[in-house]
Protein backbone atom coordinates (compact mmCIF):
# COMPACT_ATOMS: atom_id res chain seq x y z
CA UNK A 1 0.00 0.00 0.00
CA UNK A 2 1.38 3.43 -0.50
CA UNK A 3 0.59 6.54 1.61
CA UNK A 4 1.51 8.19 5.01
CA UNK A 5 2.99 4.99 7.16
CA UNK A 6 5.94 6.90 9.43
CA UNK A 7 3.55 8.49 11.73
CA UNK A 8 1.46 6.96 14.46
CA UNK A 9 -2.74 6.94 14.68
CA UNK A 10 -4.99 6.87 17.86
CA UNK A 11 -8.36 5.98 15.78
CA UNK A 12 -8.78 3.73 12.61
CA UNK A 13 -10.72 7.08 11.35
CA UNK A 14 -7.13 9.01 11.19
CA UNK A 15 -5.79 6.15 8.29
CA UNK A 16 -6.22 8.23 5.35
CA UNK A 17 -9.42 6.64 3.11
CA UNK A 18 -7.65 7.82 0.29
CA UNK A 19 -4.85 5.91 -1.38
CA UNK A 20 -2.68 6.76 -4.78
CA UNK A 21 -2.18 3.22 -7.13
CA UNK A 22 1.16 3.39 -8.43
CA UNK A 23 0.32 4.02 -12.07
CA UNK A 24 -2.45 6.57 -13.36
CA UNK A 25 -5.60 4.13 -14.13
CA UNK A 26 -7.58 6.64 -16.43
CA UNK A 27 -5.84 5.55 -19.73
CA UNK A 28 -7.19 2.27 -19.34
CA UNK A 29 -10.50 3.05 -18.45
CA UNK A 30 -10.80 5.70 -21.28
CA UNK A 31 -9.61 3.15 -23.67
CA UNK A 32 -13.06 0.61 -22.45
CA UNK A 33 -15.22 3.22 -22.38
CA UNK A 34 -14.51 4.29 -26.00
CA UNK A 35 -16.00 0.81 -26.66
CA UNK A 36 -19.06 1.50 -24.60
CA UNK A 37 -22.77 2.41 -26.04
CA UNK A 38 -22.46 5.88 -24.77
CA UNK A 39 -23.95 6.18 -21.52
CA UNK A 40 -27.04 8.77 -22.36
CA UNK A 41 -30.38 7.15 -23.45
CA UNK A 42 -32.33 10.33 -23.13
CA UNK A 43 -34.41 9.90 -26.31
CA UNK A 44 -34.50 13.29 -26.89
CA UNK A 45 -33.53 14.81 -30.03
CA UNK A 46 -29.39 15.67 -30.57
CA UNK A 47 -30.21 19.58 -30.65
CA UNK A 48 -32.24 19.44 -26.86
CA UNK A 49 -29.42 16.94 -25.73
CA UNK A 50 -26.53 19.79 -27.10
CA UNK A 51 -28.59 22.44 -25.63
CA UNK A 52 -29.55 21.00 -22.17
CA UNK A 53 -25.53 20.22 -22.07
CA UNK A 54 -24.54 23.62 -23.24
CA UNK A 55 -26.89 25.00 -20.42
CA UNK A 56 -24.81 22.37 -17.90
CA UNK A 57 -21.59 24.17 -19.16
CA UNK A 58 -22.97 27.12 -18.70
CA UNK A 59 -24.26 25.94 -14.52
CA UNK A 60 -20.93 24.29 -14.29
CA UNK A 61 -18.68 27.99 -15.48
CA UNK A 62 -21.53 29.30 -12.83
CA UNK A 63 -20.65 27.07 -10.15
CA UNK A 64 -17.00 27.23 -10.77
CA UNK A 65 -17.06 30.84 -10.66
CA UNK A 66 -18.70 30.93 -6.96
CA UNK A 67 -16.76 28.06 -5.81
CA UNK A 68 -13.46 30.02 -6.95
CA UNK A 69 -14.68 32.72 -4.41
CA UNK A 70 -15.65 30.20 -2.04
CA UNK A 71 -12.19 28.87 -1.82
CA UNK A 72 -10.16 32.50 -1.68
CA UNK A 73 -12.73 33.35 0.57
CA UNK A 74 -12.18 30.45 3.25
CA UNK A 75 -8.57 29.61 2.55
CA UNK A 76 -6.98 33.14 2.03
CA UNK A 77 -9.18 35.90 3.09
CA UNK A 78 -10.21 35.08 6.66
CA UNK A 79 -11.61 38.74 6.93
CA UNK A 80 -12.39 40.17 3.91
CA UNK A 81 -15.11 42.86 3.89
CA UNK A 82 -17.83 43.29 0.83
CA UNK A 83 -15.28 45.10 -1.18
CA UNK A 84 -15.95 46.90 -4.80
CA UNK A 85 -16.11 44.28 -7.10
CA UNK A 86 -14.00 44.58 -10.33
CA UNK A 87 -16.34 42.08 -12.37
CA UNK A 88 -19.56 44.07 -11.13
CA UNK A 89 -18.23 47.51 -12.52
CA UNK A 90 -16.84 45.96 -15.94
CA UNK A 91 -19.04 43.10 -17.14
CA UNK A 92 -21.55 44.22 -19.36
CA UNK A 93 -24.85 43.21 -18.31
CA UNK A 94 -26.63 42.61 -21.70
CA UNK A 95 -30.40 40.88 -21.57
CA UNK A 96 -30.77 38.87 -25.20
CA UNK A 97 -33.37 41.19 -25.92
CA UNK A 98 -30.55 43.28 -27.06
CA UNK A 99 -30.51 41.20 -30.42
CA UNK A 100 -28.43 38.88 -32.36
CA UNK A 101 -25.15 40.88 -32.02
CA UNK A 102 -25.74 41.36 -28.42
CA UNK A 103 -22.39 39.53 -27.84
CA UNK A 104 -20.39 41.43 -29.84
CA UNK A 105 -21.38 44.76 -28.57
CA UNK A 106 -20.82 43.21 -25.06
CA UNK A 107 -17.77 41.99 -25.27
CA UNK A 108 -15.94 42.88 -28.19
CA UNK A 109 -16.13 45.86 -28.63
CA UNK A 110 -16.69 47.04 -25.08
CA UNK A 111 -13.03 48.65 -24.68
CA UNK A 112 -13.23 48.83 -20.99
CA UNK A 113 -13.61 45.19 -20.68
CA UNK A 114 -11.53 44.03 -22.91
CA UNK A 115 -8.86 46.16 -21.19
CA UNK A 116 -9.76 45.16 -17.73
CA UNK A 117 -10.32 41.53 -18.63
CA UNK A 118 -6.44 41.68 -20.72
CA UNK A 119 -5.05 42.94 -17.11
CA UNK A 120 -6.54 40.64 -15.00
CA UNK A 121 -5.40 37.88 -16.91
CA UNK A 122 -2.01 39.39 -17.82
CA UNK A 123 -1.18 39.07 -13.98
CA UNK A 124 -2.93 35.47 -13.05
CA UNK A 125 0.24 33.38 -13.65
CA UNK A 126 1.84 35.68 -10.84
CA UNK A 127 -1.29 35.58 -8.46
CA UNK A 128 -1.78 31.78 -8.83
CA UNK A 129 2.18 31.27 -8.35
CA UNK A 130 1.62 33.24 -4.91
CA UNK A 131 -1.40 30.78 -3.56
CA UNK A 132 -1.00 27.78 -1.36
CA UNK A 133 -1.02 24.44 -3.69
CA UNK A 134 -4.62 23.00 -2.93
CA UNK A 135 -6.51 26.46 -3.72
CA UNK A 136 -3.89 27.46 -6.80
CA UNK A 137 -4.78 23.86 -8.35
CA UNK A 138 -8.76 24.40 -7.29
CA UNK A 139 -8.38 28.04 -8.63
CA UNK A 140 -7.13 26.87 -11.79
CA UNK A 141 -9.41 23.71 -12.18
CA UNK A 142 -12.23 25.76 -12.11
CA UNK A 143 -10.70 28.41 -14.64
CA UNK A 144 -10.43 25.64 -16.85
CA UNK A 145 -13.90 24.62 -16.15
CA UNK A 146 -15.20 28.26 -17.16
CA UNK A 147 -13.07 28.62 -20.26
CA UNK A 148 -14.15 25.11 -22.13
CA UNK A 149 -17.53 26.25 -21.23
CA UNK A 150 -16.89 30.20 -23.27
CA UNK A 151 -15.56 27.85 -25.96
CA UNK A 152 -18.48 25.34 -26.52
CA UNK A 153 -20.93 28.81 -26.20
CA UNK A 154 -18.84 30.51 -28.44
CA UNK A 155 -18.84 27.47 -30.89
CA UNK A 156 -22.29 26.42 -30.74
CA UNK A 157 -23.27 30.28 -30.83
CA UNK A 158 -21.48 30.18 -33.76
CA UNK A 159 -23.71 27.90 -35.62
CA UNK A 160 -26.94 29.54 -34.30
CA UNK A 161 -26.16 32.91 -33.83
CA UNK A 162 -29.06 34.27 -33.18
CA UNK A 163 -30.17 31.91 -30.34
CA UNK A 164 -31.28 34.36 -27.74
CA UNK A 165 -30.40 31.93 -25.07
CA UNK A 166 -27.11 30.74 -26.02
CA UNK A 167 -26.65 34.39 -26.01
CA UNK A 168 -27.44 34.92 -22.58
CA UNK A 169 -25.44 31.98 -21.42
CA UNK A 170 -22.50 33.30 -22.67
CA UNK A 171 -23.05 36.79 -21.33
CA UNK A 172 -23.20 34.81 -17.89
CA UNK A 173 -20.37 32.84 -18.20
CA UNK A 174 -18.14 35.57 -19.42
CA UNK A 175 -19.26 37.57 -15.88
CA UNK A 176 -18.60 34.12 -14.49
CA UNK A 177 -15.35 34.52 -16.06
CA UNK A 178 -14.61 38.24 -14.73
CA UNK A 179 -16.04 37.73 -11.31
CA UNK A 180 -13.24 34.48 -11.14
CA UNK A 181 -10.13 36.64 -12.14
CA UNK A 182 -11.05 39.91 -9.85
CA UNK A 183 -11.49 36.89 -6.78
CA UNK A 184 -8.10 35.35 -7.96
CA UNK A 185 -6.80 39.43 -8.07
CA UNK A 186 -8.42 40.64 -5.15
CA UNK A 187 -7.20 37.78 -3.17
CA UNK A 188 -3.47 37.95 -3.79
CA UNK A 189 -3.90 41.94 -3.31
CA UNK A 190 -1.02 42.76 -0.66
CA UNK A 191 -3.42 44.91 1.37
CA UNK A 192 -6.60 41.47 1.70
CA UNK A 193 -5.04 38.34 2.01
CA UNK A 194 -2.26 36.15 1.24
CA UNK B 1 -19.75 27.90 4.73
CA UNK B 2 -19.00 24.36 5.17
CA UNK B 3 -22.47 23.40 4.22
CA UNK B 4 -22.43 25.86 1.27
CA UNK B 5 -19.06 24.16 -0.28
CA UNK B 6 -20.83 21.01 0.53
CA UNK B 7 -23.77 22.32 -1.99
CA UNK B 8 -21.30 23.73 -4.25
CA UNK B 9 -19.71 19.84 -4.56
CA UNK B 10 -22.91 18.21 -5.43
CA UNK B 11 -24.04 20.82 -7.88
CA UNK B 12 -20.54 20.72 -9.41
CA UNK B 13 -20.18 17.30 -9.42
CA UNK B 14 -24.17 17.08 -10.68
CA UNK B 15 -22.74 19.33 -13.62
CA UNK B 16 -20.52 16.71 -14.24
CA UNK B 17 -22.33 13.80 -13.95
CA UNK B 18 -25.05 15.31 -16.51
CA UNK B 19 -21.97 16.16 -19.03
CA UNK B 20 -20.99 12.42 -18.75
CA UNK B 21 -23.65 11.30 -19.20
CA UNK B 22 -24.06 13.16 -22.10
CA UNK B 23 -21.00 11.02 -23.39
CA UNK B 24 -18.74 13.43 -22.27
CA UNK B 25 -15.76 11.56 -21.02
CA UNK B 26 -13.65 14.54 -20.33
CA UNK B 27 -15.96 15.62 -17.89
CA UNK B 28 -15.79 11.82 -16.55
CA UNK B 29 -12.47 12.02 -16.16
CA UNK B 30 -12.83 14.92 -13.59
CA UNK B 31 -14.79 12.96 -11.76
CA UNK B 32 -12.17 9.47 -12.05
CA UNK B 33 -9.62 12.18 -10.44
CA UNK B 34 -11.47 13.64 -7.44
CA UNK B 35 -12.96 10.10 -6.45
CA UNK B 36 -10.33 7.30 -7.49
CA UNK B 37 -8.42 7.76 -4.55
CA UNK B 38 -10.89 6.36 -2.32
CA UNK B 39 -12.16 4.07 -4.57
CA UNK B 40 -8.62 2.65 -4.71
CA UNK B 41 -8.12 2.86 -1.14
CA UNK B 42 -11.18 0.79 -0.51
CA UNK B 43 -10.18 -2.10 -3.20
CA UNK B 44 -7.16 -2.36 -1.76
CA UNK B 45 -8.11 -2.87 1.71
CA UNK B 46 -10.49 -5.15 0.45
CA UNK B 47 -8.58 -7.23 -1.93
CA UNK B 48 -4.78 -6.99 -0.43
CA UNK B 49 -3.52 -6.79 -3.65
CA UNK B 50 -2.53 -3.65 -5.58
CA UNK B 51 -2.68 -5.29 -8.91
CA UNK B 52 -5.87 -6.67 -8.19
CA UNK B 53 -7.42 -3.46 -6.10
CA UNK B 54 -6.22 -1.80 -10.04
CA UNK B 55 -8.39 -3.93 -12.20
CA UNK B 56 -11.49 -3.51 -9.52
CA UNK B 57 -10.43 0.26 -9.50
CA UNK B 58 -10.79 0.25 -13.23
CA UNK B 59 -13.82 -1.83 -13.38
CA UNK B 60 -15.66 0.42 -10.66
CA UNK B 61 -15.00 3.65 -13.10
CA UNK B 62 -16.36 1.24 -15.98
CA UNK B 63 -19.36 0.00 -14.37
CA UNK B 64 -20.26 3.79 -13.27
CA UNK B 65 -20.22 4.82 -16.78
CA UNK B 66 -22.07 2.54 -17.86
CA UNK B 67 -24.99 3.28 -15.24
CA UNK B 68 -24.20 6.86 -14.87
CA UNK B 69 -27.87 7.82 -16.22
CA UNK B 70 -29.34 6.09 -12.90
CA UNK B 71 -27.50 8.21 -10.57
CA UNK B 72 -29.28 10.67 -8.91
CA UNK B 73 -27.50 13.84 -8.40
CA UNK B 74 -28.71 15.19 -5.72
CA UNK B 75 -27.14 11.70 -3.36
CA UNK B 76 -23.72 11.29 -2.93
CA UNK B 77 -21.79 10.09 -6.27
CA UNK B 78 -19.34 8.88 -3.42
CA UNK B 79 -20.98 6.48 -1.84
CA UNK B 80 -22.39 5.62 -5.22
CA UNK B 81 -19.19 4.44 -6.28
CA UNK B 82 -18.14 2.84 -2.89
CA UNK B 83 -21.22 0.93 -3.85
CA UNK B 84 -20.31 -0.46 -7.01
CA UNK B 85 -16.38 -1.47 -5.89
CA UNK B 86 -17.59 -3.35 -2.99
CA UNK B 87 -19.52 -5.38 -5.62
CA UNK B 88 -16.57 -5.78 -7.68
CA UNK B 89 -14.09 -6.19 -4.96
CA UNK B 90 -16.54 -8.62 -3.47
CA UNK B 91 -16.82 -10.01 -7.01
CA UNK B 92 -13.58 -10.75 -8.03
CA UNK B 93 -12.36 -11.84 -4.41
CA UNK B 94 -15.54 -14.32 -4.88
CA UNK B 95 -14.00 -16.04 -7.73
CA UNK B 96 -10.20 -16.22 -5.65
CA UNK B 97 -11.48 -17.79 -2.57
CA UNK B 98 -14.53 -18.78 -0.89
CA UNK B 99 -15.99 -16.20 1.78
CA UNK B 100 -17.47 -17.77 4.99
CA UNK B 101 -20.10 -15.21 6.56
CA UNK B 102 -19.49 -15.08 10.47
CA UNK B 103 -23.10 -16.29 12.80
CA UNK B 104 -24.26 -13.42 14.04
CA UNK B 105 -23.20 -13.17 17.78
CA UNK B 106 -24.37 -11.32 20.81
CA UNK B 107 -22.99 -7.69 20.16
CA UNK B 108 -24.59 -4.71 20.91
CA UNK B 109 -23.43 -2.59 17.97
CA UNK B 110 -21.69 0.39 20.03
CA UNK B 111 -18.12 -0.04 18.98
CA UNK B 112 -17.23 3.55 19.58
CA UNK B 113 -15.05 5.31 17.25
CA UNK B 114 -12.39 2.62 16.78
CA UNK B 115 -9.65 4.76 19.09
CA UNK B 116 -6.56 3.18 20.73
CA UNK B 117 -4.97 3.82 24.34
CA UNK B 118 -1.74 3.93 22.52
CA UNK B 119 -0.85 5.39 19.53
CA UNK B 120 -0.16 2.73 16.57
CA UNK B 121 1.89 3.02 13.41
CA UNK B 122 -0.04 3.35 10.53
CA UNK B 123 2.19 0.86 9.07
CA UNK B 124 2.00 -1.48 11.58
CA UNK B 125 -2.17 -1.14 11.82
CA UNK B 126 -2.48 -1.57 8.10
CA UNK B 127 -0.57 -4.96 8.60
CA UNK B 128 -3.38 -5.93 11.22
CA UNK B 129 -6.45 -4.92 9.18
CA UNK B 130 -4.87 -6.44 5.69
CA UNK B 131 -4.15 -9.56 8.05
CA UNK B 132 -8.21 -10.04 9.14
CA UNK B 133 -10.44 -12.50 7.69
CA UNK B 134 -12.01 -11.16 4.29
CA UNK B 135 -15.22 -10.44 6.43
CA UNK B 136 -14.46 -8.58 9.40
CA UNK B 137 -11.85 -6.85 7.33
CA UNK B 138 -15.16 -5.80 5.13
CA UNK B 139 -16.83 -4.77 7.71
CA UNK B 140 -14.29 -2.65 9.63
CA UNK B 141 -13.10 -1.34 6.31
CA UNK B 142 -16.88 0.54 5.57
CA UNK B 143 -17.50 1.09 9.09
CA UNK B 144 -14.53 2.46 11.18
CA UNK B 145 -12.35 3.56 8.20
CA UNK B 146 -14.97 5.08 5.61
CA UNK B 147 -17.53 6.07 8.09
CA UNK B 148 -20.62 3.89 6.75
CA UNK B 149 -23.39 3.09 9.88
CA UNK B 150 -23.74 -0.71 10.38
CA UNK B 151 -26.59 -0.91 8.12
CA UNK B 152 -24.58 0.89 4.84
CA UNK B 153 -22.53 -1.12 5.50
CA UNK B 154 -24.35 -4.40 5.54
CA UNK B 155 -26.68 -2.95 2.21
CA UNK B 156 -23.60 -2.97 0.48
CA UNK B 157 -21.76 -6.15 1.76
CA UNK B 158 -24.73 -7.91 0.77
CA UNK B 159 -25.22 -9.62 4.72
CA UNK B 160 -27.58 -8.95 7.42
CA UNK B 161 -26.72 -6.10 9.98
CA UNK B 162 -26.53 -8.36 12.60
CA UNK B 163 -23.70 -10.33 10.89
CA UNK B 164 -22.13 -7.06 10.18
CA UNK B 165 -21.98 -6.00 13.67
CA UNK B 166 -20.84 -9.43 14.77
CA UNK B 167 -17.93 -8.84 12.04
CA UNK B 168 -16.85 -6.07 13.54
CA UNK B 169 -16.75 -7.82 17.18
CA UNK B 170 -14.66 -10.17 15.64
CA UNK B 171 -12.57 -7.96 13.50
CA UNK B 172 -11.94 -5.80 16.97
CA UNK B 173 -10.90 -8.98 19.06
CA UNK B 174 -8.48 -9.76 16.46
CA UNK B 175 -6.79 -6.62 16.13
CA UNK B 176 -6.49 -6.69 19.81
CA UNK B 177 -4.84 -9.75 19.64
CA UNK B 178 -2.85 -8.29 17.06
CA UNK B 179 -2.13 -5.01 18.18
CA UNK B 180 -1.26 -6.34 21.75
CA UNK B 181 -3.42 -3.51 22.89
CA UNK B 182 -7.17 -2.15 23.99
CA UNK B 183 -9.36 -0.93 21.02
CA UNK B 184 -12.21 0.97 22.53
Amino acid sequence: MTGPKEHKVKSLAELPQALEPARDLWPGIEAALKTQVPAAGTGLSPARVRLGQLRWFAAAAMVASVAVGVWIGRDLVPLSGPAPSVAQATAPRVTPAQGANAVDAAFVSDPRYARQRAELLQSLQTRLDAMPEPARAKVTASLATIETAKKDLESALGKDPSNALLQELLINTYQDEMRALTDVHEASDPGRGI
Amino acid sequence: MQAQSQENRIEWEGALVQRAVAGDTRAFERLYREHSGRVYGLCLRMTRDAQLAEDCTQDTFINAWKALKQFETRSSLSTWLHRIAVNVSLGKRRKATPVLEAQPEDEDGTLGGWTFETPVEVRELEGAIGDLPDGARDALVLHALYGYSHGEAAQMLGIAEGTCKAQLHRARKLLRERLNLEVN
